[in-house]
């Protein structure tokens, strides 16, 4: 009996099998496809975290143990790629004679370092003037000492005579954190910052120096590259590092201390992944969800039919259980292949939008999205097929299964109102979150960390299965109690049946609610996705415009900054809109020293985008209005502020370098406002002031930084800018473009254009299968009525008038309401999600063209679905007509 | 003469189906119906007068023969309007209450809604259905469906009246007081009526009765009617 039934619906209910089958296997499909992205993203997350880390392992040698010997174990070690030994000594200071004054720093250290360092370990030491190798010192040392490549530094040696050395070259060293991290040491019990004053010596010179060096004063590190044959999944290469360390550690016999940087940032990183998996809470799952509401209608678009045939085959002599039977076959038909297609889709889909069709990055994982998504398919099927036909099998009579229409009942969610519930809890949620200052995201210093709290969450989630279904209240309201409104508000297209037309809508409440509601969260998913992404996109170009500085920005560490009449020149190349010169010093704050920006606060915005964000006491406007009234004011941040107790027209008194002695003196400023983030700026402390005041108070007017922006290509511009500056100048030259793609900063670090693109396309899809199928699906269920109207001799303008109704009230009013939900769902998503911008963004980005084309195709699903139906009722069926 | 004529077909016939499948519902029937008639037609289940209603009220069109209306007009003109037909199934629209079902010939039409249910009551009360007018057709029995199926085809006011078995869900004595009740009606408003039927008391409420078998239109009074 099951087969001749599945052969009976294969060959007369061909579409609505069709349709479910394709509802579970976009529900599979895009569950299997959150799964790929989850697999790229934290595959593409542990590459960076492993490019990010300059030396994988810094291993400390025990004072008693000989390095040559750790040096083999370590070399020998599997996963091992190479082995260098650096030496780190102390030093009680550095001094250098400048134009006969003399400069001495606080204590610092010394480094030897084996030849070859350089490039085993690129990202360790970044050249920026003069010789990669030989005596080299740390910018900071070189600008606190006024020292330069030539410069004659003296060293001081505890409890020995200082030795006097000549610098080949100034160097960066971008990972100094964890150059000079204290290994073993517990948290708090050591210095956390690195030293300011540091040079760099080849490993004989240093050997020389420091051989003999009193104990203590010394240790000997060896730094290890590892072969990075890593697994892709961030949480499986820790765990892999951590035990690689471990055994090291082992083999070493106490040896030598591991410290583990590869597994430290890959710790973050794990972390970091979290962050994938609220972007599938917050853009996945109401698309899964809506696909599956969406097969739902579809499944039940027959139920009517479906509810008649069970009459009769009950009346035939049918039992309940029977019928399940029958209805199992069906589910287990559609499902099977449904998440058949789905799976290969998913497998497809995966491998065009993010390269990968692999569902984890391990094999664990992918079996569980795997898992997941046939049960998610299965329970969809069950839930669609299975149990609609269980429950009328037991609860229906004949009579009430022959009934079209039917007496709409009060579910008990709006007897009890929880959609009210829902929504007050949301906001109640919501408001403790914004209250709080919340953030999904902390990243107090150094490498981002998640806090994430799911109850917040709760919120965007409370607030769209509440607004669902206080949607479906006010719908089922307005049909049942604004007939009359309805009635007017369709007359002008159904003349003078709009008071028939509106009754037919008002009775048929039931579905026409059930369809606005699949409409506008269908809307609502599609518009929040779309703005959530373009907000996201918008942000990331900020962050990395606040990274580079603008659109091409130019720096040099040079002490004469770069050529005076740079900005004029540029200004005259192809694709420039403005050219700002910027001052980049150091100033004592206390004992803090903090970057200090010069800029004219008039014209700095010309170059590059000002945002009320970077400002705390006023918007961007105001802030910079204040500075350039204020000749000595300066602009600090908030820790600064509530470090020192300032308040606004506070003095402060800094210290500067002065270009005629080289030596820091005081200068006061005055306290006027509060930068939170400046364009090329350090995440944590540091100044704004007026160039003009910096440049007359040190004697310098030198500029250390260009920021332009740009009308053409930014690559293209900073190549000009390059060309015009020649080979010798030792500027850098960086576009905003190169830069989003190496160092953007945070999580926005996370590439979420396959995933958007992704899901923009299912949103779009959903949003016109939704509003097309409703719509088809609804008024299919009608033929008969419409085939009767025709019978009677109702016009096609007349019959047009039902079908018009239905379909602006299901599409008009499914569209502007989700619209709104998805704009607010979108607005409490992105507060939420705060802290993943940096800077927050200042308002909502709407994307328009992806608005319009959503509006375009909505309508034209909607138009293709009347227009289709009202073909079909030109000519009722004569099946339909000889069973009347 | 022309005016005189509400429909006149000659040889007209209707197949469904092509080649082995195909099955001959009607086959050269030629017929006239003029005002004021009342013609019955008969014959037992499928031997094609549903067919011949159809074709007699441009629901359906000939495969053979040529039918016209002189006094009614052309084929799309004919509903709403000078031709109406009641069902011999549930017909009536299932999100319309029974009096919205009745007035709907007049509102498409271009009645007013006033008129409309006016004439609707009226009619309800002709078939003592005024106390179910509120209800949907789901709420009311099938026999009460039928009689709001013929109130709805009478509440136009047509020339020509097509019923299709109007009392099949009746029971004797109400398909009686309905068949009262419609003669009562059309000849108020001088209807022409054509009923299909295959019980002969009720055919006997019109003075034509033709019969239908395997297809074949009489058109002479049979001998047993």
């Amino acid at each position: 009996m099951g087969l001749t039934w599945l052969k009976g619906l294969i060959r007369r209910r061909t579409g609505r099998m069709l349709g479910q089958i394709a509802g579970i296997a976009i529900v599979v499909l895009m569950l299997g496809s959150l799964g790929t992205f989850f697999t790229a993203a934290r595959g593409w997350m542990t590459e960076q975290a492993l490019k990010a880390v300059p030396v994988d392992w810094q291993v400390l040698v025990n004072g008693s143990t000989d390095t040559a010997s750790a040096l083999k174990t370590i070399a020998g070690t599997p996963g091992v790629n190479a082995a260098l030994p650096v030496g780190y000594a102390d030093t009680s200071g550095f001094t250098s004679k400048v134009n006969g004054t003399v400069q001495t720093t606080g204590p610092g250290k010394v480094l030897g370092l084996p030849a070859g360092y350089s490039s085993t370990f690129s990202g360790e030491i970044r050249p920026l003037v003069g010789a990669s190798d030989g005596v080299l010192l740390a910018q900071q040392t070189a600008a606190n000492l006024g020292a330069t490549v030539g410069s004659r530094v003296t060293i001081g040696r505890s409890g020995r005579s200082s030795t006097t050395l000549t610098v080949a070259g100034v160097v960066d060293l971008p990972a100094a954190d964890s150059l000079f991290q204290s290994i073993g040491a517990a948290p708090g019990s050591a210095p956390s910052a690195p030293p300011d004053n540091v040079m760099l010596l080849p490993s004989a010179t240093w050997a020389q120096l420091f051989d003999s060096a009193p104990n203590g004063t010394t240790a000997t590190q060896i730094h290890v590259d590892l072969s990075g044959n890593l697994p892709t999944d961030p949480g499986a290469a820790f765990a892999d590092v951590v035990g690689m360390a471990k055994n090291l550690e082992a083999s070493m016999a106490g040896g030598g201390l591991v410290g583990n940087n590869i597994g430290a940032q890959l710790d973050a990183t794990r972390s970091d992944a979290i962050y994938a998996e609220l972007l599938f809470l917050f853009l996945g799952l109401p698309g899964v969800i809506i696909a599956g509401l969406l097969t739902g209608v579809i499944a039940s678009s027959g139920r009517d039919r479906r509810r008649r045939e069970q009459a009769l085959l009950r009346v035939r002599g049918a039992s309940p259980r029977q019928l399940v039977r029958l209805a199992t076959w069906e589910a287990v038909l559609t499902g099977a292949v449904g998440i058949a297609l789905g799976l290969i889709g998913a497998a497809l889909t995966g491998r065009i939008a993010f390269g990968t069709s692999n569902f984890g990055a391990t094999t664990a994982q992918a079996v569980k999205v795997t898992v997941a998504a046939c049960v998610a398919g299965a329970a969809l099927c069950l839930t669609t097929i299975v149990v609609p036909t269980w429950k009328d099998a037991r609860a229906l009579t004949v009579a009430d299964a022959r009934a079209v229409v039917g007496t709409p009942k009060r579910p008990l969610w709006m007897r009890t109102y929880i959609d009210v519930l829902l929504l007050a809890a949301g906001g109640l949620i919501y408001w403790q979150a914004v209250r709080n200052g919340y953030q999904v995201v902390l990243a107090p210093e150094g490498v981002p960390t998640i806090s994430v709290s799911y109850f917040t969450l709760l919120a965007p989630i409370l607030f769209w299965v509440g607004a669902a279904l206080m949607i479906r209240r006010l719908a089922g309201t307005v049909l049942k109690r604004g007939r009359v409104l309805l009635s007017r508000m369709i007359r002008p297209l159904a003349h003078g049946l709009s008071g028939v037309v509106g009754a037919g809508m008002s009775r048929q409440r039931t579905p026409l609610a059930r369809g606005l509601v699949l409409m506008a969260l269908a809307a609502s998913f599609a518009v929040s996705v779309a703005i959530f992404d373009t907000t996201y996109s918008a942000q990331a170009r900020v962050d990395a415009q606040l990274t580079n500085g603008a659109d091409v920005a130019v720096t040099t560490a040079a002490a004469t900054g770069l050529p005076a009449a740079l900005a004029s020149d540029v200004s005259t190349l192809p694709g420039i809109a403005a050219a700002e010169a910027m001052q980049h010093r150091f100033a004592y704050v206390g004992n803090d020293l903090q970057d200090l920006y010069g800029v004219n606060p008039s014209t700095i915005g010309r170059a590059t985008n000002m945002s009320n964000a970077f400002f705390g006491s006023g918007t961007a406007t105001q802030v910079l209005a204040t500075l350039s009234k204020t000749q000595n004011g300066v602009l600090v941040s908030d820790e600064t502020v509530k470090d020192f107790q300032l308040r606004p027209g506070d003095t402060m008194r800094l210290r500067l370098q002065s270009a005629n002695d080289h030596a820091y003196h005081v200068v006061p400023f005055t306290y006027v406002g509060i930068a939170r983030e400046f364009p090329t700026a350090p995440h944590d402390s540091f100044l704004v002031a007026n160039a003009s005041y910096v440049a007359k108070a040190t004697g310098n007017p030198a500029t250390q930084t260009l920021l332009v922006k740009t009308t053409a290509s930014p690559p293209t511009v900073a190549a000009g800018i390059s060309q015009l500056l020649g080979p010798a100048s030792g500027a850098t030259v960086q576009d905003i473009v190169t830069q989003q793609k190496i160092t953007l900063s945070g999580l926005t670090a996370i590439d979420l254009a396959g995933l958007t693109k992704l899901e923009l396309v299912f949103a779009l899809l959903l949003a016109a299968g939704a509003s097309g199928l409703v719509l088809a699906l609804g008024l299919a269920e009608r033929r008969r009525t419409f085939a009767i109207a025709s019978a009677l001799g109702a016009k096609e303008r007349q019959l047009a008038a039902f079908v018009w109704s239905e379909a602006g009230f299901i599409a008009i009013g499914g569209s502007l309401i989700g619209v709104a939900v998805g704009w607010g769902i979108a607005g409490v998503v992105v507060k939420i999600l705060t802290g993943v911008f940096d800077p927050p963004p200042e308002h909502l980005s709407a994307p328009w063209g992806y608005l319009i084309v959503l509006g375009v195709a909505t309508a034209g699903a909607v138009i293709v679905a009347g227009l289709g139906m009202l073909r079909a009722t030109r000519h009722p069926a004569m099946s339909i007509l000889r069973d009347l | 003469m022309n005016d005189d004529v509400l429909v006149r077909a000659v040889a007209l016939a209707r197949t469904y189906g092509s080649n082995a499948g195909r099955v001959t519902a009607l086959a050269d029937a030629t017929f006239t119906i003029r005002p004021s008639d009342r013609v019955a037609i008969m014959g037992p289940s499928g031997s094609g007068k549903t067919t011949l209603l159809h074709l007699i009220g441009a629901l359906d069109s000939p495969t053979a023969g040529e039918i016209n209306w002189p006094s009614l007009g052309a084929a799309s003109t004919l509903r709403p309007g000078p031709i109406a037909m009641a069902f011999q199934g549930p017909s009536l629209l299932p999100p319309l209450s029974v009096v919205e079902n009745v007035a709907l010939p007049i509102l498409l039409a271009g009645g007013t809604e006033k008129d409309s249910i006016d004439s609707a009551v009226r009619l309800l009360d002709l078939f003592e259905l005024r106390e179910l007018a509120e209800k949907l057709p789901e709420e009311i029995s099938g026999g009460q469906q039928q009689r709001a199926g013929l109130a709805r085809a009478l509440a136009g006011g047509p020339n020509l009246l097509l019923a299709d078995e109007p009392t099949g869900q009746q029971d004797h004595t109400t398909g009686h007081r309905m068949m009262e009740a419609l003669m009562l009606e059309v000849d108020r408003a001088d209807t022409s009526v054509v009923i299909a039927t295959h019980d002969p008391i009720i055919a006997s409420y019109c003075k034509t009765r033709w019969s239908v078998e395997n297809g074949r239109l009489i058109t002479e009074t049979p001998a047993w009617a």
